[in-house]
């Protein structure tokens, strides 16, 4: 049965109204064509651009622009984007907001990444804060938190996190994420511990409870590495072994019970990576024993997965 | 004859049920409505979630891997065309075994048949070098079988189990041929450029107004492929583009001397009229992604502009064209919004059908990414000594952590 017999059948045992038949025809045919994500993907490119423009231009002109020039521009542009978000914003509410426009979400990230910015700039050339100069990120973090609540947005939250991140000392600029040394796996740790706590306290006390995910991935993704790469360094010979297995079955339960299977495929993945190091390491030397393994345990998370996916057939 | 293993009205089940939980997502029906909606249409089929489906594809790829590496190993000492036997063996095998799962146990884009194609592809291909080493071939020659081997066998795979990267494997395979004929650079784009419109063409010819739904759809991705792969062929200023974000340098190679003038210009023109072209064939046809890639193109002929004029590029470019790219969206946004029903010409801004919530996005991770960026674009910051000596990348400045 094609699909505008099928409308028809159904608009005939009153299954769906006339309404309702027309639009979803419509879509259907692709005479109502909604290019809203379209839109919102080139605003957002756009702002990126502009800010990656405006580092651009700083890093290679700051000499000839001068501080007042730069600070000024930059201070002038930001309070001018948060001068708008909180003219035009709804008021604050614990539940999901909707923006106001569609471009609202992006003038607030593009205030808050020229914030960025602006700080890291006053305080590179002036050295306000001296020895602790790296507490701007903590300021930053802070009202990038506020911001994000106060006006429900993740891209916002998402940058204040990873401001948290780069106050621990992680940044693009690090390449040996993988193999960090024992000093940044144990912040990598803290960190992780600490955004899973903001997470878990926001969405019991039911304040935004769908930022939770973006707490729960970034949470997840360091606590993993980090273990990850203390399990390269000491095999089966330390906590990290065990706590990255109770951290995966952890995130597998998890996962299994809110029904986002996205953590399953984190648990999964990470998981293997700790076994499979441990046990490699286990069965060193021996060719035939390592082929062995990864047949019988790849053939393993198969039918676990098998079955998991059969189990969950109704959400698929 | 149809080749394929899935039926029409299977793919096209399946495709309403893909639109009606996006329908259900966006609320424009209901769970019952939905739950009538699948009761009329159902394939008869197994599908899985996208997760699961990575899952199944990765973990057979490694059980296939492993499987035909342990057999190799094994006979390690046989010689090359025992080998080359034992993995066109495997190869044959799982393709069976793949055919089987769809055929017996009624997989449909689960992961595990598709990783099997995927291994018995390599296995075809890694046998024939084995068994082509014995008689000591050139490098070209080799190389251009290869790509010949890959673009046959995923086009194949394509036809027979309809999956999308299939046939941009084939295709992607197709466009390396010419770059291994140790022809002049123009020669090269020509034939690239004349091949991929061929196909394009081809694939005009093949999407019929009658079609169903879902093979429009697939055309569609096909043509949006062919289109950037089209405009990536034509603009000769790409790969210096790409190298611009490596070394921070304009025109590595004066492109104007290497190719003859009024190719050089001939692709100049191009560069506006293929994405002008894709944004009005899109509308037109009302193809999105054809739309989509149109759009995408032409920022890339903006961003390639100043190359292709020999003109000098500044730091606040990039600026530049996002203030357009900002502006230009408000415009349309708000030129959609002015029309009755919100909607111009069919094409409507109202936030229509939501995207799957998969707890974190591309736009969420990009935004992480932002911090970083801004901390690393500081003055005066050293990069590549972030770890070793203690100093803090993420506070962007060069003091001791």
């Amino acid at each position: 049965m094609t699909f505008p017999g099928l409308l028809k059948k159904m608009r005939d045992e009153q299954k769906i109204n006339a309404g309702q038949a027309g639009l979803l025809l419509d879509l259907y045919e692709r005479r109502i064509i909604p290019v809203h994500r379209e839109l919102r993907f080139f605003l957002y490119f756009g702002v990126l651009l502009i800010v990656a423009g405006a580092g651009l231009t700083i890093r290679q002109y700051f000499i000839h622009l001068g501080d007042i020039a730069i600070i000024a521009s930059l201070t002038l542009c930001c309070a001018a984007a948060f001068v708008y978000c909180f003219w035009k914003g709804s008021p604050f509410s614990r539940r999901e907001v909707t923006s106001p426009s569609i471009a609202f979400d992006y003038v607030l990230f593009f205030g808050c990444a020229l914030f960025s910015m602006d700080i890291a700039y006053v305080e590179m050339q002036f050295h306000i804060l001296g020895d602790g100069w790296k507490n701007y990120l903590l300021i930053s973090f802070a009202l990038f938190i506020f911001l994000a609540y106060r006006f429900d947005n993740r891209l916002v939250l998402s940058l204040a996190l990873s401001t948290l991140a780069a106050w621990f000392g992680f940044s693009l600029a690090s390449r040996r994420f993988f193999s960090f040394s024992e000093y940044y796996r144990v912040y990598a740790i803290i960190y992780a511990l600490i955004v899973m706590g903001m997470g878990i306290l926001t969405n019991r006390v039911a304040v935004k409870k769908h930022f939770f995910d973006i707490y729960f991935n970034f949470a997840v993704h360091f606590l993993c590495i980090a273990l990850i790469a203390g399990v390269a360094e000491y095999k089966i010979l330390s906590l990290y072994f065990p706590a990255l297995l109770i951290t995966c079955v952890g995130l597998a339960f998890y996962s299994a019970r809110v029904r986002k299977f996205i953590y399953m495929l984190y648990a999964v993945i990470y998981g293997y990576l700790g076994v499979s190091i441990v046990a490699v390491d286990w069965i060193h030397r021996e060719t035939f024993l390592i082929f062995a393994y990864f047949i019988v345990t790849s053939l393993l998370v198969i039918g676990f997965i098998f079955k998991m996916s059969r189990q969950f057939r109704e959400d698929q | 004859m149809n080749f394929c293993l899935y039926s029409s009205l299977q793919e096209e089940y399946i495709d309403i049920r893909r639109q009606v939980r996006t329908w259900l997502r966006s609320g424009l029906i209901s769970e019952d409505q939905m739950q009538a909606f699948f009761g009329e249409t159902d394939p008869g089929l197994y599908q899985t979630n996208l997760f699961f489906r990575v899952l199944f594809f990765v973990f057979t790829l490694l059980c296939a891997c492993a499987v035909t590496g342990l057999f190799v190993w094994l006979m390690e000492k046989a010689g090359n065309k025992i080998l080359a036997m034992v993995v066109l063996f495997f190869g044959i095998f799982y393709f069976i075994l793949s055919e089987h799962l769809v055929k017996m146990r009624r997989l449909y884009r689960y992961g595990i048949e598709e990783a099997l194609l995927m291994a018995g592809m390599v296995c075809f291909v890694v046998s024939f070098l084995l068994w082509i080493n014995n008689y000591h071939l050139n490098h070209k020659t080799i190389s251009i079988a290869v790509c010949l081997l890959f673009s046959v066998i995923s086009g194949l795979i394509y036809l027979r189990f309809g999956y999308l990267y299939a046939a941009v494997i084939s295709l992607a395979a197709v466009c390396i041929i010419p770059y291994q004929l140790s022809l002049p650079p123009v020669a090269e784009r020509v034939i690239l450029f004349c091949v991929l419109c061929s196909i394009f063409i081809f694939s005009l010819i093949a999407d019929k107004r009658e079609n169903e739904n879902f093979r429009k759809e697939r055309y569609t991705k096909m043509q949006t492929c062919l289109l950037v792969a089209i405009y990536l062929t034509v603009n000769l200023q790409i790969p210096g583009l790409a190298w611009l974000f490596i070394v921070e340098k304009g025109n590595i190679h004066d492109l104007s001397k290497i190719y003859p003038q009024y190719l050089y210009w001939i692709s100049y023109v191009l560069t506006f009229l293929i994405p002008a072209a894709g944004i009005l064939w899109g509308i037109k046809s009302r193809k999105r992604l054809v739309l989509n890639a149109g759009l995408v193109v032409a920022c890339a002929t903006l961003a390639t502009n100043k190359s292709y004029l020999g003109m000098t590029r500044y730091a606040w470019d990039p600026a530049i064209l996002g203030i357009v790219l900002v502006v230009l969206s408000i415009m349309v946004h708000r030129w959609l919004d002015s029309g009755p029903e919100q909607k111009k010409q069919g094409f409507t801004a109202v936030n229509l059908l939501k995207p799957e919530d998969r707890g974190i996005s591309l736009g969420d991770a990009a935004a992480a990414m932002t911090a970083g960026a801004i901390a690393d674009q500081q003055p005066g910051v050293k990069q590549d000594s972030f770890f070793e000596d203690g100093k803090s990348g993420g506070g962007g400045a060069s003091r001791h952590f």
